[in-house]
């Protein structure tokens, strides 16, 4: 059916919420896999490696929407209720009053799970959450590891009432998301990625580390538009079919250079670029007149005549 | 550059940034993922021997390492940088591993400012309970191993009343583990800010530890800070992930890129910077009259200036030089957004050659 949605929400992910619940995988899984059951699915759990059925999780995703802007910011585990089919009502609303405590302007936006793709089952699941929001997000995470695979496993799916055979039926479509950071979350998600240096670090290796994680962003941005590149050059060429829409899409893309071409946006430039080289002015003339200091001191060391005090007004 | 030859250079500058930076992947080549993630197993009889065993007792400074997870680290750095200014804390749940405080999850308490109240756990108490409850419940089985609290914009210690809530923690709650967070320089540094610490039982005299990294403090809240700093030891930080956690981190990287690029320390900063330059004005103030002081002093009675102590001038040297790099640094990564996106000169040329818009040097 429909593959992608229509209804123009846009979806913002926090990367907080991909991490947490990675990490409720990977706690029932290790949980699960030395002796114990698991509470849903029944796992055979001890030879087979990742082929044998995952343990499945369930959570809430909570966030804000903004008009048709959704943002998803944190995330909690829920318990499946198997008797009903569905999640553990009462454990819910206690996990949601508790967090609205600690985030009051968070809502529940909807739920997530584990798994390859969206199942007939997790339908009624989502039914159930109708009555919370009434249109609900399904966040779905492919927790097996695939070293070939360059995108996220992290799908977010909407429903979307459609009509077939006749029998108006809910079904799932995939939305598409972009990932958004506040800049704290940004650093922190590096520190525990990769580039920054986890302790004090001396000027140099804080510099190296700024560079490296500019270089590479660069390296990125410049990986892409060769792939664009390529991909118009062989369209000029005719290996690929020429497309109309994508074109419009790429020159819309190149029109937007530069960015930003206003004498407001020069004057405002240079003006931060005089504070910071006026910052460096101050803590450089600090540094002059430490290291006066230390030479005073040393001099009057050296020479120490009581009867001298002339050096102090010399400097500060 | 192919974009496959690309993503295996930046492995490898990822992998040399990982040995430097002690983050351990729980990860190792033999990819069966559940060995890999042993740290994410909680084994309940080990643990209760250990607290039946309690070999802290003995020894104030036993646990000398934290570990703590990505997901905890995250959890308690974006709790803290959306308190704004003001502080916040919440509880860690973990265990313990020998001399190591493992740290799992973390999540945020509903009490804000923990400074001006006297006691902050009566608040969250209840709170605590029904999380850890819940928690439980979902499969988190680690008990509270301590608190996190953030410093806003003054750095990572333990002021009076954190030292005596800690205390009284570690008399009755053991193990417990105070983290402290300074969000705000932590946006302003572009690394994170973060201290972990425990404290010295009353009357304790700790032998001469080496003193502890250097860092600004703000001159309100020095003598807080030099009354106290004595009662407590900071613990070795380091990080871990999960092997799913790593896999999703790397492909996380292929998505947001872009915010590296769009982001900007300075604009969200200039609060925090012009605050540090006036505290710096002050303490130079104050230098100088101590300067002026000790002068005269060696005047009347020349005894030898202590070699131990840097000189106040010095410390402000520091500070100034701390922050004058993190504004360099903002202003660079500004510069060269400015060259990538705002060249004119660039933008003419790939607009005259309609079929290789390439708007980059090949570095």
């Amino acid at each position: 059916m429909a593959s992608s949605s229509s209804s123009g929400l846009t979806f913002k992910l926090h990367p907080l919420v991909i991490l947490n619940i990675s990490d409720h995988y990977t706690r029932v899984k290790s949980q699960i896999n030395p002796p114990i059951a698991p509470h849903n699915t029944t796992t055979n759990g001890g030879d087979a490696v990742a082929s044998s059925v995952p343990p499945r999780v369930y959570g809430c995703v909570i966030g804000v929407q903004k008009g048709r802007t959704v943002e998803i910011f944190n995330s909690f585990e829920l318990l499946y209720d198997s008797s009903t089919n569905s999640l553990d009502r009462p454990f819910l609303e206690k996990k949601q009053e508790l967090y609205k405590k600690v985030f009051p302007n968070f809502y529940i936006l909807g739920w997530y799970s584990t798994g390859n793709d969206a199942e007939e089952s997790d339908m009624l699941i989502h039914k159930a959450l109708m009555d919370i929001n009434e249109s609900p997000v399904y966040l779905l995470l492919n927790p097996s590891i695939n070293h070939s695979q360059k995108d996220l496993p992290v799908s977010i799916f909407e429903s979307e009432l459609h009509v077939i055979d006749g029998i108006p039926q809910l079904i799932f479509v995939r939305s598409s998301y972009t990932i958004e950071t506040v800049e704290a979350e940004r650093i922190s998600v590096d520190h525990v990625a990769h580039l920054k240096p986890s302790d004090g670090g001396s000027a140099a290796t804080q510099l190296a580390a700024h560079l490296t994680g500019i270089h590479s962003a660069i390296k990125m941005l410049h990986s892409r538009i060769k792939v664009l590149h390529h991909y118009l050059v062989a369209m000029q060429k005719g290996d690929v079919p020429c497309e109309n829409s994508l074109l419009r899409q790429v020159s819309s893309l190149l029109r937007r250079l530069p960015a930003i071409e206003s004498g407001k946006f020069q004057d405002d430039f240079l003006m931060e670029y005089n504070d910071t080289l006026l910052i460096s002015y101050l803590a450089m003339l600090t540094n002059c007149s430490s290291a006066t200091n230390d030479l005073v001191d040393k001099f009057n060391t050296a020479y120490d005549r009581h009867s001298r005090r002339g050096g102090r007004t010399a400097f500060m | 550059m192919e974009p496959l030859s690309s993503s295996s250079s930046s492995a490898i500058a990822q992998q040399t940034w990982e040995l430097e930076n002690n983050i351990i992947p729980m990860e190792s080549p033999s990819s069966t993922t559940n060995a890999d993630d042993s740290i994410f197993h909680y084994d309940e009889a080990a643990q209760s021997e250990f607290h039946r065993e309690k070999p802290w007792i003995n020894d104030p400074h036993y646990f000398k390492r934290v570990k703590i997870s990505a997901l905890a680290l995250l959890k308690m750095v974006v709790h803290a940088r959306s308190g704004g200014t003001i502080e916040v804390m919440g509880l860690m749940q973990g265990k313990t591993d020998k001399d190591a405080i493992i740290v799992m999850d973390a999540f945020a308490l509903p009490v804000e400012g923990t400074e001006t109240r006297v006691n902050a756990q009566a608040d969250a108490y209840e709170y605590m309970v029904d999380y850890s409850q819940t928690n439980k419940q979902a499969g988190r089985l680690e008990n509270v191993v301590g608190w996190y609290h953030s410093h806003p914009g003054y750095g990572c210690w333990l002021s009076g009343i954190d030292v005596s809530t800690q205390m009284l923690n570690q008399q009755f709650q053991e193990p417990f583990l105070a983290v402290v967070i300074d969000p705000t320089r932590t946006v302003s540094a572009g690394k994170v800010e973060i201290g972990a610490f425990r404290t010295y039982p009353d009357g304790y005299k700790p032998p001469d530890e080496p003193i502890s990294e250097y860092q600004t403090i703000p001159l309100n809240k020095i003598e807080d800070f030099g009354v106290h700093c004595k009662q407590y030891y900071s613990l070795d930080i380091t990080y871990f992930k999960s092997s799913l956690d790593s896999h999703l981190l790397d492909l996380l990287w292929n998505k947001y890129w872009v915010n590296t690029l769009s982001s900007s320390p300075l604009l969200g900063n200039g609060d925090y910077v012009a605050g540090q330059i006036s505290d710096l004005a002050e303490k130079l103030e104050q230098a100088e009259n101590q300067l002026a002081h000790s002068r005269f002093g060696s005047l009347i009675s020349p005894a030898p200036r202590k070699k131990e102590e840097e000189s106040p001038l010095a410390k402000i040297t520091r500070d100034s030089a701390k922050i004058t790099v993190e504004q360099v640094h903002g202003l660079m990564s500004q510069v060269i957004k400015d060259i990538l996106f705002n060249s004119s000169h660039q933008t003419n040329k790939s607009r005259a050659e309609t079929s290789g818009p390439e708007p980059m040097i090949e570095s």
